[in-house]
């Protein structure tokens, strides 16, 4: 079945989702966040791909929440129901075996925003806007931010970007720990593929082994992780002697 | 007398000003004692939207602490110290703490408690009464270290060194840094621009903040969904989201 929302492009090991909903902001609908399901499942199977990169360039949104036109109406159960789907879209993204890598190339808000820390990096363009807006239009968010977004920046800064609603730059979102990386605009898109394809190089076995024991490090004890590494590395070190 | 140590006024556009002077002579208890009376009188107050939670001028709450008698006396102190924080992050209603000068000991684990600190570039940050054998008994150690990590935490409490403003702001301790003199000021629009927005969606968005932190992710994010869900059955969701699509200011009603 074709996409209507985004494409898939694979180049060197590195699978590229790009957003692009044929408006200037990349609206999180429904039919969306169910592309992109689609579009993770189909890169997490395809042995031709290490990392997979979302974004939404070349246009000048990453993505932005759902449509409010349409949120106006929800009920509590649609509003419940919207929740979940995103969430699972976002379980879905951190248990993916591979390294999924946010290059937020402009306006990322709301829903957009928690998109974006569902990737394992972010790298921003300089011209990044980056907000999560709930709070000017009365809700607070459904997808995962109230808890990430705090164990991201920590829980002043992530009270301050809930409470504001306000955007912030590249700058601001770089000290802030928001995103890893700043691209200038000139150089934001060879960058993010060199940096992509840097890290496909490295085998899958081992980058996926990392990702699964930092996921699990964030909601369990310090010995209970350590315990996990040393069975995990047991395994993935001892197929490279 | 509490009224000295800790003060609150209402200010304009339901700004209320929680000043926590403490004094030399003035022991912890007391000023806990006074700080949790003023945190009651403005939580039952519907017109409060905001708290500006000030040190006065030159240093944030100059109360020194004293060693207790008993181990009893210092466990019966620390309890209330950490309840009276506790209920400082539960008004529902967003509280900046503003920073002019030294932010130490007690002023430092109150200025912990609010939702962020801004501070001016004359202000300091530690935990010196370690050289009276004292460790922080508010949920300070707690809370600096969610906030700007382990190491930080044990650097500033074993040494009992003051950071200064810069670094303060370079790891994240404090969210803005303004020119000496400018903090409260700033602080004061910064707090009546956020009454602006939605009153529940700030009060639900800080109780999941606080609630979902110390769990697991998975739950954590039931919660938040429950949550969301919730705030379509009040009127701020209707009312932000028709005035954002007329493209005018809501008037939020807070529920």
């Amino acid at each position: 079945m074709p996409y209507k929302k985004l494409r898939i492009e694979t180049v060197n090991r590195v699978g590229y989702i790009l957003l692009d909903a044929g408006s200037r902001f990349n609206k999180l609908s429904i039919t969306t966040i169910k592309e992109l399901k689609r579009a993770f499942l189909q890169l997490e199977q395809d042995d031709m791909v290490n990392v997979i990169v979302l974004s939404g360039y070349p246009g000048e949104s990453f993505a932005v929440g759902a449509d409010i036109g349409q949120m106006v109406h929800f009920s509590p159960p649609d509003a419940l129901h919207f929740a979940e789907l995103g969430q699972s879209l976002f379980e879905l993204i951190e248990s993916c075996s591979k390294p999924v890598i946010g290059a937020l190339n402009g306006i990322t808000m709301g829903g957009g925003c928690d998109l974006a820390m569902s990737c394992d990096i972010r790298i921003a363009r300089e011209t990044l806007q980056i907000a999560h807006p709930g709070a000017r239009i009365g809700i607070i968010t459904g997808f995962c931010g109230t808890r990430k977004l705090p164990h991201i920046v920590g829980k002043n800064f992530a009270r301050e970007i809930f409470m504001t609603s306000d955007p912030y730059n590249a700058a601001e979102a770089l000290h802030m720990g928001l995103v890893d990386r700043v691209y200038a605009t000139k150089d934001f898109w060879p960058k993010i593929m060199s940096f992509a394809e840097r890290i496909a190089e490295n085998p899958l076995p081992s980058l996926s082994a990392a990702k699964r024991l930092i996921n699990a490090a964030e909601d369990t004890d310090l010995r209970t992780g350590c315990l996990l590494e040393r069975e995990t590395a047991t395994h993935i070190n001892s197929l490279h002697y | 007398m509490p009224e000295k140590l800790c003060s609150s006024k209402p200010g304009t556009e339901g700004i209320a000003v929680l000043t926590v002077t403490g004094n030399s002579g003035g022991s912890a208890k007391e000023l806990l004692h006074a700080l949790q009376l003023h945190i009651a009188a403005l939580s039952g107050k519907p017109d409060v939207k905001g708290i500006l939670l000030s040190g006065g001028h030159d240093r944030f709450c100059r109360c020194r602490l004293t060693g207790s008698k008993s181990p009893q006396e210092a466990a019966t102190l620390s309890g209330f110290g950490q309840s009276v924080m506790t209920n400082l992050e539960k008004t529902g209603r967003p509280c900046i703490a503003v920073v002019e000068g030294e932010c130490s000991g007690l002023g430092f684990e109150i200025a912990l408690a609010a939702d962020f600190i801004v501070a001016s570039e004359s202000s300091t940050f530690g935990f010196p009464d370690i050289a009276s054998g004292l460790i922080p008994f508010c949920g300070g150690s707690q809370r600096l270290s969610r906030l700007v990590g382990k190491s930080k935490t044990k650097e500033l409490i074993y040494s009992g060194e003051l950071l200064n403003a810069e670094e303060a702001h370079r790891i994240g301790l404090i969210n803005r840094l303004y020119p000496t003199g400018d903090a409260t000021v700033q602080a004061e629009k910064l707090l009546t621009h956020i009454c602006t927005r939605s009153p529940h969606a700030i009060r639900i968005g800080g109780e999941v903040v606080n609630a979902g932190y110390d769990i697991d992710l998975h739950t954590a994010c039931l919660l938040e969904r429950d949550a969301f869900a919730l705030c379509f059955a009040g009127f701020d969701q209707r009312e932000g989201m028709q005035a954002f699509l007329d493209k005018r200011q809501p008037q939020f009603e807070g529920n």
